[in-house]
């Protein structure tokens, strides 16, 4: 479809406020919505008070929203034997199935060991875990030499490795493990769907900006205000 | 000695928890469960170590020792499982061990819902691999009910399930058990559901429970399910938004049900449906597993039926694109070296053979254009000398179809001297192969093929003689028949070689066979073998006595009138020949047969018989008219004067030129 210039649309911005009140959404719909993203972002106690008060039953089982944000903070802090533990636990064979997230696990312990100047632990531990994920997966291979380079510095903060022992790197590893437990549970997508809603209005606007259609923008998605047209 | 904190253990370190699960001490049996578990998990290596250490043996003592408590049996299966997902050499030493048929044992003992679970997982992931042991499945009703009431439990045990009755369902017998058990319904429920991974299980499933069962099949295709019919449900789990994977195992579900009679080839699902979808992704936007499974469905959906062998061979841009397949390279840019490309484009090389079979089994115009792909027929030749029976199988296969086609045998096949790796093959190939490559063989042999030679040259006799001796009747029949191929219009000294060859009692041993394909072309052989006179008569010379029993042999017998009919132009021919007229002549048995069959109330048959009559008093041959003295004295004359008032127009021409033949007549 191709406008010629002269025939642009215009919208002003009540006609734009009056074409999206007659767009009916579904209550449903929205609670789903919103119950979806409370579920895959591990927010345990409001998805069982907005299960309970909106009547709408969660996809997953809410008991077991409990132990994933269990695993994942005892990741993000670091204890990694307890993580391990724990994922074998409550999600047996996860770390089996998906071997770049045992790498990336007990990549983290190494760094805690490389943190603790513990070296001699490390260089066994490397050996012994570390090593055989690295053979014929080049990815994981560069990661581990990157990892092990740190042990060349005598303050490992300053290397050019440092962005490892970050706790960016940490939160990567737990986003990493918490889409590998939705998978576990047979969980389609970890993206909430409102992630999706958000971009769709986004291209949309996009969309109609390269066609150089005037209408009403929305700039602020948190409070959902419309800007008239200029 | 302290246990490591970082599980991780050698050789020593594993032996002392392995030592620790003999104890009688619950509580420090668990610990080293625990560790053992928590150092094997991802870690093929650690697998290896304990592997190595005997742990197996342990753990199958354990598992169905009621005095370890539930948490000690459920860390036995969970070790189980993760071992399960080692390498194959480690899941080897577990089917070994009878792993699956211990923990089955386990499964049918207990009840709690995290042992059960484990349980499944264990056995589903072993299952996936050929060489497990799947026919412990079936091999007790108790795990079928067992396993179809699991499937309520969970999601993960429903897909557990279904994946595992899909890997152990391979018969008949078991389609039919599944079917008595209910399994038609509970596919129904779980085929369209919110979870892509049971969705694809149970369509799994489905295609496994239908595949050339034409009863489950149309029951299937009966059962409604929310107000569709079950074929609608699974055309839109072909759609585009689906995965890629649900699409195929939906594509291949409406495949089974077409190909075993439940839905119609002109249903659009079917045409337009199914065939454009698995063409669409066999393209190379696609992962290559699903590139080869498309390919694998597709040749089947297409195998039997020439309109739609016609429509995928038009269908964007097929052709080219399997010629991909067949030229992907071993060892793609940016890749690391291995066997895993190797084992890639062996695949995909198979997968694209399988559809040219398929494309070329009835098309003249698409044979052309496969031979015109890409030096497709060098590719094909090297297929045969793969040393993976699935590549070598299916370039056969590809051959076979090819080899239909009377201007690719006069052609391409001769150029490409495509005959000698075939008779290689014939020397030590399985059964099947050997049966596809006989048959390729044959049509290599017709008379109009210049490979005829070249392969009479090169020892086929022998080997196609040694076929006729085989316990499977397709490769008697393949071997009979390329002989008969052989014999036509032959020199004689090739047909002497395949009568001593195949020797009389060989002939005889296949006159007798229960199959009447092996039967005709045994006749059609003695047919070819006995033509033009002087063939005639050197080979009536040669084992004329046998040949005349086997004859009456058939003539006597119990059969159909085809058969019979070949008899008796085995005759005719002999009464062609000078000398071996005698042969006939002299044995009153025969004569009074031939007369026999002249009054036949099958008008084929008393056509062949007096076709032998006038051959043998032909008045142009010599002795003739001691011939036709005595067939008069015989009242064979006299039958004819008779039968020249028939209505049947060829058997009075038959009849007409019989009399004519005796002088002043």
């Amino acid at each position: 479809m191709s406008f010629s210039p002269s025939t642009q649309p215009n919208v002003t911005k009540p006609d734009w406020l009056s074409r999206i009140e007659n767009m009916k959404v579904n209550r449903k719909d929205m609670n789903k919505l919103i119950m979806n993203y409370l579920v895959s972002e591990g927010f345990k106690e409001a998805a069982e008070k907005f299960e309970q008060e909106a009547g709408i039953s969660s996809p997953l089982k809410l008991n077991t929203l409990g132990d994933r944000i269990k695993v994942i903070e005892s990741v993000q802090s670091g204890k990694m034997q307890e993580a391990i533990t724990l994922i074998n636990q409550l999600y047996p064979g996860l770390l089996d199935d998906d071997r770049d997230l045992y790498f990336h696990l007990q990549q983290l312990h190494l760094i805690e060991l490389i943190k603790e100047g513990n070296i001699e632990e490390a260089l066994v531990f490397a050996q012994a875990k570390l090593s055989e994920v690295g053979e014929g997966n080049p990815t994981i291979l560069t990661e581990l030499e990157r990892t092990l380079a740190l042990l060349a510095f005598e303050e490992p903060q300053k290397s050019p490795f440092a962005d490892l022992l970050q706790t960016t790197h940490r939160q990567k590893v737990s986003s990493e493990l918490n889409a590998a437990i939705l998978r576990f549970h047979n969980q389609p997508t970890i993206t909430p769907k409102l992630y999706n809603l958000m971009k769709l209005i986004m291209w949309a606007q996009d969309e109609l900006d390269r066609k150089k259609v005037k209408f009403p923008h929305m700039t602020d998605f948190g409070s959902a205000t419309l800007e008239p047209p200029k | 000695m302290v246990p490591h904190p970082i599980f991780v253990m050698n050789a020593e370190t594993s032996r002392y928890y392995i030592d620790n699960l003999y104890t009688q001490d619950n509580a420090k049996c668990y610990q080293a469960l625990n560790f053992v578990k928590n150092s094997i998990m991802g870690s093929n290596k650690q697998k290896g170590i304990v592997i190595a250490n005997g742990i197996l043996p342990r753990l199958l003592q354990v598992l169905p020792d009621q005095t370890k408590t539930p948490d000690i049996r459920l860390e036995t299966v969970v070790i189980l499982g993760s071992l399960a997902k080692g390498s194959e050499d480690q899941v080897k030493a577990l089917v070994d061990a009878n792993v699956v048929t211990y923990i089955f044992n386990a499964f049918l003992m207990d009840d709690e819902p995290k042992f059960i679970e484990a349980c499944l997982r264990c056995i589903c992931t072993i299952l996936q691999y050929p060489f497990s042991d799947y026919s412990v499945v079936f091999s007790d009703a108790a795990i079928i009910r067992k396993l179809i009431k699991t499937i309520e439990d969970s999601i993960s045990n429903s897909i557990c399930a279904m994946s595992i009755l899909s890997y152990s369902c391979r018969t008949t017998a078991h389609q039919n058990i599944l079917w008595e058990e209910g399994i038609g319904l509970i596919l129904a429920n779980l085929l369209n559901t919110e979870v892509d991974d049971l969705s694809i299980a149970t369509l799994k499933c489905f295609a496994r429970v239908c595949q050339d069962n034409p009863m489950i099949s149309a029951a299937l295709e009966e059962t409604e399910y929310n107000g569709e019919t079950i074929s609608d449900v699974l055309d839109s789990m072909r759609g585009g938004d689906r995965p890629t994977s649900m699409r195929l195992a939906a594509s291949k579900c409406i495949t089974c049900l077409y190909r075993a009679g439940a839905i119609n080839v002109n249903d659009y699902k079917v045409m337009y449906g199914t065939l454009p979808t698995l063409v669409r992704l066999c393209q190379n936007d696609q992962k290559w597993e699903h590139r080869v499974e498309a390919a694998e469905i597709l040749a089947v959906i297409i195998e039997d039926d020439a309109e739609l062998q016609y429509l995928a061979s038009i269908s964007n841009h097929l052709l080219q694109t399997l010629a991909e397949f067949v030229n992907y390279p071993t060892h793609p840019l940016g890749e690391y070296g291995g066997t895993y490309g190797e084992h890639r484009s062996k695949e995909m090389k198979q997968a694209a053979f399988k559809v040219f079979a398929s494309l070329g089994a009835n098309d003249e115009e698409i044979r052309k254009r496969i031979i015109e792909t890409d030096n497709l027929i060098d590719h094909i030749v090297l297929g045969l000398k793969d040393p993976s029976p699935k590549v070598q199988l299916a370039a056969v296969r590809c051959l076979h179809s090819l080899s239909r086609s009377v201007q690719q045998l006069r052609t391409t096949f001769q150029d490409h001297s495509v005959w000698k790796p075939l008779m290689t093959l014939l020397e030590g190939a399985s059964d099947e192969i050997l049966s596809v490559t006989s048959s390729t063989l044959c049509n290599l042999l017709l008379e109009f093929s210049p490979s005829k030679e070249p392969i009479l040259e090169s020892g086929a006799i022998e080997l196609f003689c040694s076929l006729t001796k085989r316990e499977d009747h397709s490769l008697r029949l393949n071997g009979i028949w390329a002989l008969m191929n052989m014999a036509f219009q032959a020199e004689q000294k090739i047909k002497s070689q395949i009568l001593s060859t195949l020797g009389t009692d060989q002939i005889f041993n296949l006159l007798s066979d229960s199959h009447i394909n092996i039967l005709m072309k045994t006749l059609g052989l003695l047919r070819n073998l006995l033509s033009t006179k002087p063939h005639i008569d050197y080979i009536m010379n040669l084992c004329g006595g046998d040949i005349i029993q086997a004859v009456m042999m058939i003539l006597e017998g119990d059969h159909l009138p085809e058969v019979k009919e070949q008899a008796l132009c085995i005759l005719a021919n002999i009464a062609d020949g000078d000398i071996a007229k005698d042969y006939i002549m002299r044995n009153n048995e025969i004569l009074k047969k031939i007369q026999e069959y002249m009054t036949n109330c099958n008008a084929k048959l008393q056509a062949a018989a007096i076709f032998c009559v006038s051959n043998l008093v032909w008045k142009e041959d010599s002795g003739a008219a001691d011939r036709q003295a005595k067939l008069k004295e015989m009242g064979i004359f006299k039958l004819l004067q008779q039968l020249i008032t028939t209505s049947d127009s060829l058997l009075f021409d038959k009849v007409k030129t019989a009399l004519t033949q005796f002088s002043d007549s």
